[in-house]
């Protein structure tokens, strides 16, 4: 409410007038998202948990960086931080990528938030195309980009007769697609992004993550926002969800493993490794780079691999 | 601890984005005002206005600026400074009829009801570059812009109608055209609150399509033409009209409406000949076009496949096309994501490739396994897939 000063005359007691200025209020400090937006967005965010991977169709705002480059988990980062949240961004793993950096720098920008690299201090970890190796917590919000939200698109081109797979759980198409790949091609080729079944529901696109990180959102102690904002869809696995890679009794779901391969910096072999072509053969490094840089047990034989 | 600079990351856009503050302070000619670029300018403030969805010539000069010209990414500006702002109202319902001509074309008859108004347009002048940087835009030309002739034939007369009749009226009274006026009137589907996906209202399908990027619109209409899709034919067009109009709200304490300015606007009426089965072979139907701003072009191509959608009926999948893959922000921000890291997804399609070579060929298996060893070489592991090809 505005307060009106002490005044002498009654002509100066009015409302403040109605104009433009002040309907609009004052100029906030570099807003990159309109206060009724951040709620239809969190309404988003909760009608997807209820639902758990159910694609809620939300009405997408234009952001400052383009369709496809993580707007759509940039809106929903930016409806539920404030200035007592902690935001960890990553791209491919890495904090210190220039788009990790770019949307970090709008976020604590637009909301007040700090910013960390480590997976304990943060109460909020966007990311693209990765689940950090570090154990996140109850409580803690892992919101991903995701790029294609559909996860039949490729057995299915037309969004009427997609939404009626959905509305039916009819998922043969996909199925048959995927025993047509094994009996052609020996393996399940799926790389990144396997649809996986969610609360025995809903087929999800798991952004394209690694088959590696999929394990590890089941029955995950976080909630898990998926925004997708080109195609204007949210969807959520709450915490202790059953989320199930598609595969067969018969074909065990493999994860990204070739024999040998150790981070050249900190000699793991248990992470995501990501390859480093060289003149003398292939190394690897860790993808995650805030853990491999605390596990870091030696100087690194490559430099400024990621720079 | 926070966050921990590891590879340069921040560093490295700091630099790209001074690499552009550089290059423009070290540009040796004025930096463009406003003015220059609406008054100059007009056709790109014009379809910047209209893919931005946003009426504000200045703003749109100004992303025209900052984009360096390229309306995409100047659109894309408009459109991300609306999304901070707040929505305190709409506009009310806007009669076309009430459209103040600046231009009027009616093809399909030499005579029609109201004026024919050619007004300010290129249509008829030679495509001659004019070189010289100075005499085709010289603000010392003549006083006022137009000599008294021009102004008596073309701009000021007073015989001409700035609110001509429409086509479509002499058509209705004809009984040459179907009759789809409805009797409720419901509220528009706001594409910028709402998802939309097939099947649409016919709002959602106009509202898209005036937003829509004009290149991606042409080109759709051009591939339903001569390219495989082939959904519509060549319509007449029964108006094309730039001009004026009014834009109401209701003020929010007298409660009484207001305008509160115009908005120039391209229409466009498209007489389409109805020739397929079960259709009315008696009359001609109707698209419609408008988009904010002179863009002919767009405002064509919107009509022309507004009534192509509305003859398919959902048999093909012209409306998702129409619906999905016209935004212009939509499909250059995710062609432009290319661009960015992918090498973890790289990695895991990289893997796949080996586990399909080694369910072929276990022997080959054991090699292609150890790629990642640092001991092996490169070229041991194409020398061991040679032998056993």
């Amino acid at each position: 409410m505005t307060v009106v000063p002490e005044v002498e005359s009654v002509e100066c007691i009015r409302p403040t007038p109605w104009t433009v200025d002040a309907l609009v209020g004052p100029a906030r400090a570099q807003t990159v998202l309109d206060d009724d937006a951040k709620r239809e967005i969190r309404r988003a965010v909760l009608t997807a948990v209820a639902i758990p991977g159910y694609q809620v169709p939300f009405g997408s705002r234009e952001m400052p960086v383009a369709r496809g480059w993580g707007s759509g988990g940039l809106q929903i980062t930016l409806a539920l931080a404030g200035s007592a949240d902690c935001v960890k961004v990553i791209d491919q793993g890495d904090d210190d990528g220039v788009n990790a950096v770019n949307l970090r720098r709008l976020v604590t920008r637009a909301t007040g938030a700090t910013e960390t690299s480590e997976v304990d201090e943060a109460t909020l970890v966007q990311t693209r195309h990765r689940i950090p190796e570090d154990d996140l917590a109850d409580g803690q919000v892992l919101i991903l980009q995701v790029p294609v939200p559909e996860p039949l698109r490729g057995v299915e081109r037309d969004m009427r007769e997609l939404r009626r797979m959905h509305a039916e759980a009819d998922y043969a198409k996909m199925w048959v697609s995927l025993y047509e790949d094994k009996v052609r091609n020996g393996v399940i080729t799926q790389s990144t992004g396997y649809p996986c079944l969610v609360n025995d529901r809903y087929v999800v696109a798991t952004t394209p993550i690694p088959r590696w990180d999929v394990p590890r959102l089941n029955h995950a102690p976080f909630l898990s926002l998926f925004g997708a904002g080109r195609e204007k869809r949210i969807y959520a696995i709450p915490p202790d969800t059953a989320v199930v890679p598609m595969t067969f009794d018969d074909v065990p779901f493999e994860v990204e493993h070739t024999p040998g391969a150790r981070c050249d910096r900190c000699d793991t072999d248990d992470t995501y490794l990501v390859a480093v072509p060289g003149g003398i053969g292939e190394r690897w490094v860790c993808s995650d780079t805030s853990r491999c840089r605390r596990h870091r047990t030696r100087p690194s034989r490559i430099a400024a691999v990621t720079s | 601890m926070g966050y921990v600079a590891a590879s340069g990351g921040r560093d490295a856009i700091e630099a790209a984005e001074e690499l552009i503050r550089a290059s423009q302070a070290a540009a040796n000619s004025d930096p463009l005002t406003n003015d220059q670029i609406t008054q100059r300018f007009g056709a790109a403030v014009d379809r910047v206005m209209g893919e931005g969805g946003l009426w504000e010539p200045d703003l749109a000069a100004a992303a025209l600026r900052q984009a360096e010209g390229d309306t995409i990414e100047a659109a894309h500006l408009l459109r991300a400074h609306r999304s901070t702002m707040p929505r305190f109202g709409d506009s009310g319902v806007a009669d076309a009829d009430e459209l103040e001509v600046l231009r009027r074309v009616v093809p399909a008859y030499q005579r029609p009801p109201g004026s024919q108004i050619l007004g300010r347009t290129s249509d008829y002048s030679g495509r001659l570059l004019d070189t010289a940087e100075h005499t085709a835009h010289c603000r010392n030309g003549t006083p006022g812009g137009l000599d008294n002739e021009t102004r008596r034939r073309d701009v000021d007369g007073s015989n001409i109608e700035r609110r001509p009749r429409r086509l479509m009226a002499l058509l209705r009274d004809l009984d040459l055209v179907v009759d789809r006026r409805r009797e409720n009137d419901p509220a528009p589907f706001d594409i910028t609150r709402m998802a939309v996906r097939p099947p649409a209202p016919r709002s959602a399908r106009l509202a898209v399509m005036a937003r829509a990027e004009t290149g991606a619109l042409v080109n759709i209409w051009y591939r339903n033409i001569l390219g495989p899709d082939g959904y519509l034919h060549e319509i007449t067009l029964g108006e094309v009209r730039h001009g004026r109009l009014p834009v109401r709200v209701d003020h929010p304490v007298t409660g009484r409406t207001v305008a509160i300015g115009t908005v120039r606007v391209t229409e466009v009426e498209a007489i389409e000949d109805l020739d397929g089965a079960g259709e009315d072979r008696e009359r001609f139907d109707v698209g419609y076009g408008m988009c904010l701003g002179h863009n002919e072009k767009k405002a064509i191509a919107m009509a022309n496949l507004d009534i192509a959608c509305h003859r398919d009926g959902g048999r093909s999948q012209l409306e998702q096309s129409l619906l999905l893959t016209t935004d212009g922000l939509d499909a250059t921000g995710f062609l432009e994501h290319l661009k960015l890291p992918h090498y973890v997804t790289f990695r895991s399609m990289v893997e796949r490739k080996l586990a399909v070579r080694s369910a072929a060929d276990p022997a080959v298996a054991d090699n292609a396994g150890s790629v990642g060893d640092v001991d092996h070489t490169s070229t041991d592991v194409m020398a061991s897939a040679e032998a056993t090809a």
